[in-house]
């Protein structure tokens, strides 16, 4: 027996966090998320796999796309015409309820419906395999599902179907499970999806998360791809495959003291560093001195960059990496005014840096979903106190030079 | 800290002065350009550097080329220090003793020292002259707020001005109402592409639409092209029925089915014949040729007629020659066969001589014959020796019976006639016998005849009864002349007999004495006869071949004409000794000759093969075989052209336009098939347009990019929101930080510095006012009649009084920690005289805790105040 596991295409999804991105990446990045599914179906078809699982998220159902849909029938169909059965599992973000899909798709595919399901294949080597898995009916499943798997069937194989994340206890919205479940469950292998970060959660029988299958955001770092399974004296082994066409990447450099000198530090950098594919390269650097508030006006408002950019167009392209944001960091000096004591500006942080100060704060902002949306993030807040620590160390350090 | 003396070097209008102070109230009092200023600059600039060159006008450099400077005695927290500051770099040099201990301090100790008043909060809050407490109303209420909150927390005008920058940034970032910062265009950029995106989105929903549509439309387009292809097929047919029907007319009158095919005249044969007298005339041509060839090479061998001849029909002579021997050996046997046949003839000819009488040789006995006829010679013999016995008896019986009776001779013998009947009965038996097929039932026959003739004569005898003598003798007589009589019977009998089978046997001339010897030369001669006949048969085998042979020789060599074999055979012998010694002669010639064997071989083979060819078809001459051939062709091309015309027109066509009526009736059909396949192509065009129209707007659908390309833009504009957001929020932080620090930082001493401001104030104001407020956003002031009034609504003067209030209240307030000179240079210009007078009171209280320096030109002060130390500048 032999089949892909993939999840999480999220086709025709944009990349998040770019702020500015030539053309010519802006057409590959809009590729890439077909590109990618492509060699998956490529794979399957090419090494005549018994059947395919796409564990959930296959697209993103509120942003309507013509062009994943599109691509489904042409992809589902060239399946079909290999004769390779799909099964599929809506999950979040492609969940069930769409009044639009008039036209269903071709025979080979079967959807698993809003209750678990059992599918039965019988494969031409003879083998009997039943596959397991649900569809979300709406945005958030709260309740664990695993119970409602079925135990082993009396085929040579099974496989479960989840696109769900482990439970944490509470507040759980994407079909919580825990690992000793899955296991009670006596499958030959977990089809995991929804969580974009590639791993096993347990070794024999495989419980796995295939990630997606390629990277949208410089929190999905590293390579992308699926799992091509293959059974070997009674167990199932995975194959991890790639399919990504662009990377993301964050890099730590040293050094350095001004915009000037970053620059260069930079070019030399990418220089040392070319990737084997397009990669999208976050830099963070760490700086011996704070830079001047110039600078630092200039990197912070991105024309520092944006400038860079255009200047090492070519630096970029022969090392294939795109650098989308750079950062600075300094050592973060003490808080330390010279007239104020530390105390007082302790408190007034305490003051500022609440929960509900910011939220005051951002106000009607909040009335953008975008940035209501990213507000909410936890880590805006945490990123947004360090920068304003930042800031304020930098201003020490020029009231210091003041003084001086 | 408190000044103690400042000593000028050269300052402005000053060189070489020097002014002590005490710790109180100190009141400098000149008139206009006494220099007041420039000393309330004097302090400011030896404490805290010089302005620079870029503001000439407040370096106050010596006018008269004096060392520009100067130094001050202060005394702080116990400790004696003096500070001088020349002319020089960065604010200019500055030398530091600590006079308690005689130390010479760094320059940096002095920033120390003074911490946390620096030029700024010295200038905004302990230098107090008319023009910065007028600034009060320039300022905008923010400005004041700043200013106080300044006057709050020491040091805080650097970070108050950050929070500034911060906050202009921020506002440049974004405003909640504005419109031109970043943010707030972003955000009506994001809504613009949201708005465009929705717009692009309402292609999801026809996406489907069109999808479905698309799946009908293909379904209804399988559906027509079925039909399609259906009625195009028949249109089709119609159509090439139409076009065949010439066809099909002509098919139709070819159609002579009823003439039969003979065979045997086909293409093949003809061409067999072609080939057959071809090989005739190839060969023939060849024949002669090698004929002349040959004739000449004769002409020099000079070979005999015969041999010519025979070299041509070599093929067919030669076997005849390999016969030759035979029929020699056959014409011999023929001379001795035909000597053996004359002997043979001679020896046959003489028994027929002797014993065909008639020209009839008689007949050889059977066994059987010979038998009967030695039987009946010894019968005859017998009845003969019997006879002759029974003469003699009769004789003696007569002499006896003459003796007695001579008589009795002629008396009947009834008995006798008795006798008689049974000889006869018995004859007639034994005649009838002869008539029996097979020789032993007339053997048989005979001898009953005999039997029953015997009985008649000697039974029937015995039995008549006897007499005496006479009577036995008569009797004795009768019986022997019966038996006389009966013996000549018998004899006659026998001797018929034996005549009968002599007659039977053509030996009726022949005495039956004579018999034997005769028969054996009936046998001799059919011995001979025999002989003869095969001798001739054996001849004539002989001769015929002889004959065939010399048939043939002459049929193949008419030249040989030699009637006789012996003369045959010799040409013949001649023949082949010339053969022989041909073969022996020049090879030429012997090529030339088999060579012309070998040709007049293949010659007759060839007209063989044609003579067999036209026997097979019954014909007499090529020219028959042509006719008919002609004959048959033609009927063979107009079969084919039927069948060539049948098959253009197709099996199925040629059943289906046997099944149509007319032309017409054709045409209306093909009209009304093609009408139907002109409306389902129509119908299909519709739908393959639709279907392309369809296709076409999916393939835009899917293909504009126009969402994907959207959604990024949205992403990346989400993004660079964000992070302008993010700037946002961080300006606003850190301003709000710093606010707060400061707040925090001034915060247990604002409500203080407020209460004694407003005590100050009430003094100022004699009371007119009573309370001063000051909120992060407001400040304003209350009426003795409890109405509240903003900073905007106050006069001049009482403004001026209100921020001169705060700014002793802070000095009074921060003295503990900074205790910093008040130095106040012509502050009152805008107080009416009692608030002048209050405002020195309140110096004059105020002095016991903190330094004032009173620089003015009142000269009414001196009355009003009471001082320790009144240092007239005009002195």
């Amino acid at each position: 027996m032999k089949f892909i596991h993939a999840a999480d295409l999220h086709l025709d999804s944009p990349f998040l966090g770019l702020q500015h991105l030539p053309n010519a990446l802006l057409a590959q990045v809009r590729a890439s998320t077909f590109t990618a599914a492509t060699k998956v179906f490529d794979k399957a078809i090419a090494e005549h796999v018994d059947f395919v699982l796409l564990a959930g998220d296959l697209f993103d159902r509120a942003e309507q796309s013509v062009a994943a849909q599109a691509y489904l029938f042409e992809q589902f169909g060239r399946l079909n015409d290999a004769g390779i059965p799909a099964l599929i599992s809506f999950g979040n973000h492609d969940y069930l309820a769409d009044q639009h899909q008039t036209v269903a798709y071709p025979a080979n595919v079967t959807v698993f419906g809003p209750e678990v399901g059992t599918q039965m294949l019988t494969l031409a080597s003879g083998e009997t395999v039943a596959i397991s898995g649900f569809s979300y009916p709406q945005r958030w499943v709260p309740e664990d599902q695993v119970i409602q798997f079925p135990t082993h069937a009396a085929t040579d194989w099974h496989i479960g179907m989840l696109h769900g994340a482990v439970s944490t206890g509470s507040g759980d919205h994407y079909a919580p499970f825990t690992v000793a479940e899955l296991l009670a469950k006596h499958y030959d292998y977990w089809a995991l999806g929804h969580i974009h970060h590639r791993q096993a959660l347990n070794d024999q029988p495989p419980i796995l998360y295939a990630g997606n299958t390629q990277g949208r955001a410089i929190t999905e770092t590293g390579t992308k791809g699926a799992y091509l399974v293959t059974s070997r004296t009674g167990q199932l082994v995975p194959e991890f495959f790639e399919t990504s066409t662009i990377n993301w990447e964050m890099a730590n450099l040293s050094g350095g003291d001004s915009l000037q000198a970053l620059s260069q530090q930079l070019a030399d950098w990418l220089t040392a560093h070319p990737a084997d594919r397009t990669t999208l390269t976050a830099v963070t650097v760490q700086l011996t001195q704070p830079l001047t508030g110039e600078d630092a006006a200039q990197l912070q408002s991105g024309d520092w960059l944006a400038l860079w950019q255009r200047t090492q167009q070519r630096v970029m392209r022969a090392a294939q990496r795109y650098v989308v944001t750079v950062n600075v960091a300094t050592q973060m000096a003490s808080v330390a005014a010279p007239q104020l004591d530390q105390h007082y500006w302790e408190q007034g942080a305490a003051g500022v840096f609440t929960p509900e100060n910011l939220q005051q704060l951002f106000g009607k902002l909040n009335q953008d979903p975008a940035l209501a949306e990213w507000f909410t993030q936890p880590q805006t807040t945490k990123a947004v106190e360090a920068l304003a620590r930042q800031q304020l160390a930098e201003l020490m350090g020029e009231e210091g030079n003041h003084e001086a | 800290m408190r000044l103690n003396q400042l000593t000028i070097y050269g300052f402005g209008k000053f060189h070489d002065r020097t002014f002590p102070l005490n710790a109180g109230l100190n009141v400098l009092l000149g008139p206009n350009e006494a220099g007041k200023s420039t000393l309330t600059q004097f302090i400011s600039a030896i404490l805290f550097g010089f302005p620079t060159k870029k503001h000439p006008e407040l370096r106050y450099e010596p006018l008269d080329g004096s060392r520009f400077g100067g130094e001050i005695a202060f005394t702080q927290d116990g400790t004696d220090y003096l500070v001088s500051r020349v002319d020089g770099p960065r604010g200019g040099k500055v030398t530091l003793r600590n006079v308690t201990l005689d130390l010479a301090l760094p320059a940096t100790t002095l920033t120390h020292l003074l911490a946390p008043v620096d030029a700024q909060l010295f200038s905004n809050v302990y230098a107090i002259n008319e023009p910065r407490l007028g600034t009060v109303f320039a300022a905008s209420k923010q400005a004041l707020i700043d200013r106080l909150r300044h006057v709050g927390a020491v040091g805080s005008d650097f970070w108050l001005a950050q929070a500034h920058q911060l906050d202009d940034a921020a506002d440049e970032l974004y405003k909640p109402q504005g419109r031109k910062p970043r943010l707030n265009q972003q955000l009506q950029e994001y809504q613009d592409l949201t708005e465009k995106l929705n717009r692009a989105n309402a292609s999801y929903a026809t996406y489907w639409e069109l999808l479905q549509t698309q799946q009908q439309q293909r379904s209804q387009q399988k559906d027509i092209q079925r039909q399609l292809a259906v009625q195009r097929q028949v249109a089709n047919q119609y159509d090439q029925q139409l076009s065949l029907w010439s066809t099909y007319q002509q098919w139709l009158d070819l159609d002579d089915t009823a003439v039969p095919v003979v065979s045997g005249f086909q293409q093949n044969d003809a061409t067999t014949l072609e080939r057959l007298t071809n090989q005739v005339n190839a060969t023939a041509a060849t024949l002669q040729g090698d004929q002349e060839q040959l004739a000449s090479l004769q002409d020099q061998a000079q070979l005999p007629p015969l041999f010519q001849q025979y070299l041509l029909v070599a093929g067919q002579v030669d076997p005849l020659i390999a016969q030759f021997p035979d029929v020699t050996i056959a014409a011999r046997e023929q001379e001795r066969l035909q000597t053996d046949q004359a002997e043979l003839q001679r020896q046959a000819g003489d028994i027929e001589r002797q014993y065909a009488k008639h020209g009839q040789m008689p007949r050889a006995f059977s066994l059987a014959t010979t038998q009967r006829v030695q039987e009946l010679t010894a019968s005859l013999s017998l009845a003969n020796q019997k006879r002759r016995r029974l003469q003699q008896q009769l004789n003696q019986l007569n002499e006896q019976y003459r003796q007695q009776q001579p008589t009795r001779q002629q008396r009947q013998n009834p008995l006798a006639d008795k006798q008689v009947g049974w000889l006869a009965a018995g004859l007639i038996v034994l005649i009838g016998a002869m008539f029996l097929p097979g020789a032993l039932f007339k053997l048989g026959g005979a001898l009953l005849g005999v039997a029953v003739g015997y009985y008649g004569v000697f039974i029937v005898d015995s039995s008549t009864p006897a007499s005496r003598q006479m009577q036995t003798l008569e009797e004795d007589i009768r019986d022997v002349q019966a038996q006389l009589r009966e013996g000549g019977k018998a004899i006659d009998h026998l001797t018929q007999q034996l005549d009968d089978i002599g007659d039977a046997h053509g030996l009726g001339d022949l005495a039956p004495a004579q018999w034997n010897a005769a028969q054996d030369a009936i046998v001799m001669w059919d011995r001979l006869t025999q002989r003869l006949e095969n001798v001739a048969e054996q001849l004539a085998t002989v001769v015929a071949t002889v004959t065939d042979f010399q048939a043939a020789v002459r049929r193949v060599l008419p030249a040989a004409t030699a009637a006789d074999f012996t003369k045959l055979a010799r040409e013949l012998q001649d023949l082949q000794s010339t053969q022989q010694r041909l073969r022996t002669q020049e090879s030429d010639v012997t090529a030339v000759a088999s060579r012309l064997k070998r040709d007049q071989n293949a010659l007759d083979q060839a007209q063989r093969a044609v003579t067999t060819f036209l026997q097979t078809r019954n014909l007499r001459s090529t020219d028959a075989f042509y006719q008919q051939y002609q004959q048959v062709r033609e009927q063979g091309n107009r079969t084919q052209q039927r069948a060539a015309l049948a098959e253009q027109l197709g099996a199925r066509n040629l059943a289906a336009l046997q099944q149509v009526a007319s032309h017409a009736d054709l045409s209306q059909r093909a009209q009304s098939a093609t009408t139907q396949v002109a409306d389902l192509q129509q119908q299909l065009d519709a739908v393959t347009e639709q279907l392309a129209t369809i296709a076409g707007q999916l393939d835009h659908l899917t293909a504009s990019g126009t969402q994907a390309g959207l959604r990024q833009k949205l992403a990346n504009l989400a993004a660079q929101m964000q992070a302008t957001a993010q700037q946002w929020l961080v300006d606003r932080l850190v301003s709000q930080w710093i606010a707060a620090t400061l707040a925090a930082a001034s915060g247990d001493r604002l409500p203080q510095i407020v209460k004694t401001a407003s005590q100050f104030y009430g003094k100022l104001t004699e009371n007119r006012y009573t309370e001063i407020e000051l909120t992060p956003t407001t400040l304003r002031v209350k009426r003795a009649d409890g109405d509240w009034r903003t900073v905007g609504q106050l006069s001049r003067g009482t403004a001026e009084q209100l921020d001169f209030a705060v700014k002793l209240a802070f000095a009074v307030v921060m003295a503990q920690q900074v205790a910093m000179p008040v130095v106040i240079d012509d502050g009152f210009v805008n107080f009416d005289a009692d608030r002048r007078r209050a405002a020195y009171q309140l110096l004059a209280t105020i002095s016991d805790t903190i330094q004032v320096i009173l620089l003015t030109a009142d000269d009414g002060v001196a009355d009003k105040l009471p001082t320790e130390n009144l240092i007239r500048l005009t002195d």
